[in-house]
């Protein structure tokens, strides 16, 4: 394939929009003790969920510097998702509660600039919830899949590995 | 200028002087003139001489405040002039922990607002070369003309939003308090954007930060961006490239606009002192709006003691995200 170039708008490189094998990258970062749990549960339960996600460990959901989720969308992702453990349950117990409001106005602010609410997603996974990683992972694909490849905050010379 | 103005400055300079001279403060921050009529900049006072040269005007919008960190390097204590979004700043500073209230001395200014010479521009037909306010109005002398307009028409932007023109924290109260202001909704901008669908806003921010240069002056001068490395200079990790890439500059604004959230203090000056007119206060409001919404209304920089939003949390916080 050729090394695709940005198309105008925010649109996807042109290579991307025309491939009807497109698939889309997701970025999950996943709270160390809980999602990540959550997630080898659905491994060791052989729950399936699509191979787009790619999953990042972080010892907390509020290691989350945005810069990371900036990142993702820079280099290729067409869809972020933060997974946390719930309110309450936070093992450095008020983590969350901190990354509940900072994520809320990030999350905002993104679509404010013109992000679709669906590229970025917060989730609260448990270590035991791992029918609920797969299907937010099924979910969010889906979703993903049905608005196509993003262009958006991405950046030029990045170039597809697709 | 106005004779009010005259007296005024000549108001402010004996009761700062006392101080400077005694050695009180080794340092008075506060304006002088530039070399038009229209631009009042920094001055640096430091002995007698230099606090002849103190202005103040219809043109002393710079925050000064933002000085303050980095003069305190070299001065035990300094003395300042403060606007009401400048004593706000000095709020923000102090709250941020990066100015030791005890070394300022805060002198208040309350503010009429402050003009914009783009504005006089327009208004005169060209570049004034005479400007006399009298009663709420101003008359503009210049290239053959001459022009009356209400001085409420010449505000700068942040001065027309403005709330508190009264210094919300001095030392030292050095002229009559001009009394709170009704202002415009300040959040009328971003709800219209909001309005409009996602791709539509995209383009709009597309077309916008194109015209960014990357000064960081709207950093630079921010009274909430007073980090000692800012992500933008960082090596390690680089999180912002040198080049010129629209997502660069998305990245940068966002981060900006998200790291100043719950702390700004909406003084308008980052675009202000923006030379391309990038609207950055909108990206300021959205945050301050959401927040306001998600977590109960907050104005930062009115009382130090009170939390910034995202420094805090409740258990039971909504959240802009579902939950289930
Ligand atoms: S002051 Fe204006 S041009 Fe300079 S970095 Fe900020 S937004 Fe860009
Ligand atoms: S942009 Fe962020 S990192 Fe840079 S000075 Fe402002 S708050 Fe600090």
């Amino acid at each position: 394939m050729p090394a695709a170039v940005n198309g105008p708008a925010g649109q996807a490189p042109a290579g991307e929009r025309q491939t009807s094998a497109w698939e889309p990258l997701i970025v999950a970062f996943c709270c160390n003790w809980c999602s990540y749990a959550g997630g080898d549960l659905a491994g060791t339960g052989r729950m399936e969920y699509p191979a787009n996600v790619k999953v990042i460990r972080v010892p907390c959901s509020s290691r989350m510097n945005p810069l990371f989720i900036m990142r993702a969308f820079q280099r290729g992702a067409d869809g972020v998702l933060v997974a946390g453990c719930h309110p309450g349950d936070c093992h450095y117990s008020s983590g969350n509660y901190h990354v509940r409001r900072r994520l809320s106005a990030f999350k905002q602010l993104l679509e404010f600039s013109g992000l679709e609410p669906q590229r970025f997603q917060v989730h609260w996974i448990s270590s035991s919830e791992g029918d609920k990683f797969a299907a937010v992972m099924r979910s969010m694909t889906g979703e993903i899949k049905a608005l196509g490849p993003n262009g958006k905050l991405r950046d030029r010379r990045w170039q597809s590995i697709t | 200028m106005a004779e009010h103005h005259i007296s005024a400055a000549a108001k402010i300079r004996a009761a700062v002087a006392q101080d400077l001279l005694s050695g009180r403060i080794s340092l008075l921050l506060g304006w002088e003139k530039g070399h038009f009529q229209w631009q009042s900049r920094p001055l640096f006072a430091r002995d007698g001489a230099d606090l002849e040269r103190l202005a103040w005007d219809s043109f002393c919008a710079v925050n000064l405040s933002r000085y303050l960190p980095e003069e305190l390097k070299e001065n035990e204590k300094v003395g300042v002039l403060v606007k009401g979004c400048d004593s706000r700043a000095l709020n923000r500073l102090v709250q941020d922990r990066a100015v030791p209230r005890e070394r300022v001395v805060a002198y208040g200014l309350p503010c009429p607002g402050m003009l914009d010479a783009g504005r006089l521009v327009e208004a005169a037909g060209g570049w004034p070369d005479e400007i006399a306010e009298a009663n709420g109005r101003v008359v503009l002398k210049g290239g053959g003309r001459e022009s009356e307009v209400h001085r409420d028409s010449l505000l700068l932007d942040k001065c027309r939003h403005c709330l508190y023109p009264d210094p919300v924290a001095c030392d030292q109260l050095l002229l009559a308090p001009v009394g709170n202001r009704e202002a415009p909704d300040r959040f009328k901008a971003v709800e219209e954007r909001e309005q409009l669908s996602a791709g539509e806003r995209y383009a709009y921010w597309e077309k916008e930060l194109q015209r960014c240069l990357r000064c960081y002056a709207c950093r630079q001068i921010c009274p909430a961006c007073s980090c000692r490395e800012c992500f933008v200079e960082q090596e390690q990790p680089r999180w912002l490239g040198k080049a010129y890439d629209a997502s660069e500059t998305f990245l940068f604004h966002l981060i900006r606009a998200y790291h100043v959230a719950g702390r700004c203090i909406d003084c308008g000056e980052c675009e202000r002192s923006c030379p391309v007119g990038i609207p950055l206060q909108e990206l300021n409001r959205k945050l301050i709006k959401d927040l306001n919404a998600l977590y109960g209304p907050y104005e930062a920089g009115l009382d130090p003691e009170r939390e910034p939003p995202l420094l805090t949390y409740a258990p039971n916080d909504p959240a802009a995200f579902t939950e289930k």
